[in-house]
């Protein structure tokens, strides 16, 4: 009788833990690093950024989490934009908070330099708008995924524009104004190098490397208008490019020399509405304008307003909105947060994201979305400037041949 | 070389040292006659153009609005470096240089995360007013024509300097100060008062600095730590506490930059370090600088 008894109590004990342990686990929540620069450089665009991914955090666990029950959690840090404490913030992420994905970051240059401590800790690293193509070309890495159309892919997009206004308006030569960095020389590297396959009638007259951060392009500007050239192609980002405009608009600049390649996302569009020059040829990585007619990206508009007091989101905030919903799909698609078997289904996977329908493409898990280059100019749907006569160049028209990838990785083993 | 390109060049780079003679001249001083190496004073020619921001956009319907703002942002920042003096630089005095150093980059920390607090991590920009957007053409050459102001504004500040050291009772003070500070001490003359002015004086011309800097560009966290660099390259060349050194130190430093980009434009900023570091190891008290002090 009293054995018969202890075996209830200890079955019953035993289903107690059974179903507290399962509730447990079913409670468990994802813990989602969010290592951005919020100050430094790549502050304009990191607060977009987090705008964007904590608004899909928020749809997503008003459905319960990742799989209807794991809740994601945000642990937020600052990069300040800089490679070493960037690398020291997500250590952080990764050993104190837990994390199993990390989003990182507006730099390049931090974002190429987390990429082993992701790997080595086997964290998912989603580079959501930081795009040098090192990121994923060399020093592979499958926990590294990237949602935002690379430097090639954005070089070869714009050399598209440029070669053809080349053609029309006869240009000859050209002078480069590219921000001394990561982002700023792998860029400006792709467009000269596709210039000259795609209009081999161009030649640069002078290459100009203003360091990331400067404040005072002046000489730049000078030294550019002496020169007179034909075009000017920049490859400035976030503070540079509105510091340059600003500088360079009093000189009459954007009068006298036609400035194209220069990167105008919504954020600049926006902040810059009033003293924008009209006219610019501006490449931008995912103006949401541009997919007003895809259901995700208008509802996601529509929330995004709702929730930031009637803002629009920028590029970097479809991005990072973007990066949260292809995790999910990834998750749901391996049916775990286990974080080797999400890599492993992402690899390859086709998602449903703002910006359509889209790959990771399995050789290095770039996204497979697209670039766009327009020219600045008002449209009465919305109060600030956005691009006009808009070229999508896909991802199959401007991606870098899996071969020439091949050949690099082999190159870096030798 | 065209001489409308020369001479636009030319410009930039007097422009270029123009605005750093503005915040090195404060750092010099404070360094010359206190002999505290104050490694927040770019902070504070930051705080100086957060304070304009704020200023101008108090007052952005106006046209006047930047002209009053940046006076106000000088003198606002003058009284954060008062207080500055009173409360912490005042203990520094006879501390090591190492000491100071380490002492002032923690206020520059705090300080950096002071702004970040006050005014947020997004970057700030002031829309100038309509009469300084357009250029002015000088020999040809298209020049900015907020620019000129900048140029005179550096110079007054210089020529103000120079006047104050060289004919006034306080400025004869100070340059004493430089050269023996227990001598004057002695004469009964306060030295603790007259330091706490000169630094106050100091971080008044940062202030006015970054209330100039703010209409130039945009204005952001961080862009201090480039600019004490530069300062630091300036006062070195020219000689630290020599006023005529860090006028021509800045002029170096912005016309080397200005023409060498056209020629070596990877290596602009490291012929800058390279020229400090030659000045260092040939002449390490700078251009005008007195190799010792009593």
């Amino acid at each position: 009788m009293k054995s018969k008894f202890l075996g209830i109590v200890v079955a019953v004990a035993l289903l107690l833990g059974f179903i507290i342990s399962g509730n447990v686990a079913a409670a468990e929540p994802y813990h989602l690093g969010v290592a951005l620069g919020f100050t430094g450089t790549g502050t304009l665009y990191s607060k977009d950024q987090l705008e964007g991914i904590q608004l899909a955090v928020e749809e997503i666990n008003a459905k319960g989490g990742f799989l209807g029950k794991h809740p994601i959690k945000i642990f937020q840090q600052d990069t300040q934009t800089k490679p070493d404490v960037g690398v020291r913030t997500v250590k952080d992420l990764i050993l104190r908070d837990k994390v199993r994905a990390v989003i990182n970051d507006y730099s390049s240059a931090v974002a190429v330099a987390v990429k082993p401590i992701c790997r080595e800790y086997k964290v998912l690293h989603i580079a959501a708008i930081s795009n040098s193509e090192n990121i994923t070309k060399v020093n592979y890495s499958p926990y590294t995924f990237q949602v935002v159309p690379n430097t090639y892919m954005q070089a070869k997009a714009a050399s598209y524009a440029v070669a053809q206004m080349a053609q029309k308006k006869g240009w000859k030569e050209y002078v480069t104004l590219a921000s001394d960095y990561e982002w700023g020389r792998a860029t400006q590297e792709e467009v000269v190098a596709d210039l000259k396959r795609v209009a081999p009638f161009l030649k640069v007259k002078k290459e100009l490397w203003p360091k990331l951060g400067e404040t005072q392009f002046t000489s730049f500007i000078t030294s550019m208008m002496g020169m007179k050239p034909d075009f000017v192609y920049a490859c400035l980002a976030s503070k540079d490019n509105v510091t340059f405009t600003e500088q360079a608009k009093p000189y009459g600049f954007f009068d006298k020399i036609p400035y194209v390649g220069s990167m105008q996302s919504v954020t600049e569009l926006i902040t810059e509405a009033k003293t924008l020059p009209r006219g610019l040829v501006a490449i931008s990585r995912a103006p949401f304008f541009a997919h007003m007619d895809v259901p995700m990206m208008a509802s996601f508009v529509k929330n995004y307003r709702a929730k930031f007091n009637g803002k629009y989101p920028s590029d970097w905030a479809v991005m990072g909105y973007d990066a949260v919903y292809a995790l999910k799909q990834g998750v749901e698609k391996a049916g775990t947060i286990d974080t080797d078997k999400v890599k492993d289904v992402m690899k390859g996977l086709t998602v449903d994201l703002t910006r359509g329908k889209l790959q990771f493409r399995p050789i290095d898990n770039q996204l497979r979305c697209s670039s766009y280059v327009g020219v600045v100019g008002d449209d009465p749907k919305y109060p600030f400037p956005i691009l006009k006569d808009l070229i999508e160049i896909k991802a199959s028209d401007c991606e870098r041949p899996e071969a020439e990838i091949i050949e690099a990785r082999k190159a870096e083993k030798k | 070389m065209e001489f409308t390109f020369f001479f636009s060049q030319f410009m930039s780079g007097l422009t270029y040292g123009m605005m750093l003679f503005l915040v090195a001249s404060g750092f010099s001083l404070i360094f010359g006659v206190m002999n505290i190496l104050n490694f927040a004073h770019a902070t504070l020619w930051l705080i100086g153009a957060y304070l304009c921001f704020t200023f101008w956009s108090l007052m952005q319907s106006y046209d006047i609005a930047l002209w009053l703002s940046i006076p106000l942002a000088a003198v606002t920042t003058g009284a954060i470096g008062w207080i500055c003096e009173v409360v912490l630089i005042k203990r520094l005095y006879k501390r090591e240089l190492h000491e100071q150093l380490l002492i002032t980059y923690a206020m520059a920390l705090i300080f950096g995360d002071l702004i970040k607090i006050t005014w947020g991590p997004t970057d700030k920009l002031i829309v100038r007013p309509p009469i300084i957007q357009k250029p002015v053409h000088l020999f040809g050459a298209p020049i900015d024509s907020y620019f000129i102001f900048v140029i005179f504004i550096g110079f007054a500040v210089a020529v103000g300097l120079w006047w104050f050291l060289k004919f006034t009772k306080y400025g004869h003070i100070v340059k004493a100060a430089v050269f023996s500070r227990e001598m004057v001490n002695a004469l009964g003359i306060p030295i603790p008062r007259i330091y706490t002015w000169v630094f106050t004086l100091g971080i008044f011309i940062a202030g006015l600095a970054g209330g100039i800097q703010s209409a130039i560009g945009s204005i952001t966290l961080g862009m201090d730590m480039s600019t004490i660099i530069q300062a630091f390259c300036v006062v070195v060349i020219g000689g630290f506490g020599s006023l005529t050194g860090t006028l021509v130190g800045s002029l170096i430093v912005g016309e080397v930059f200005s023409f060498a980009i056209l020629y070596w434009p990877d290596g602009a900023m490291v012929l800058i370090f390279a020229i400090t570091a030659a000045i260092l190891v040939i002449r390490p008290w700078g251009l005008f600088g007195t190799p010792l002090r009593a």
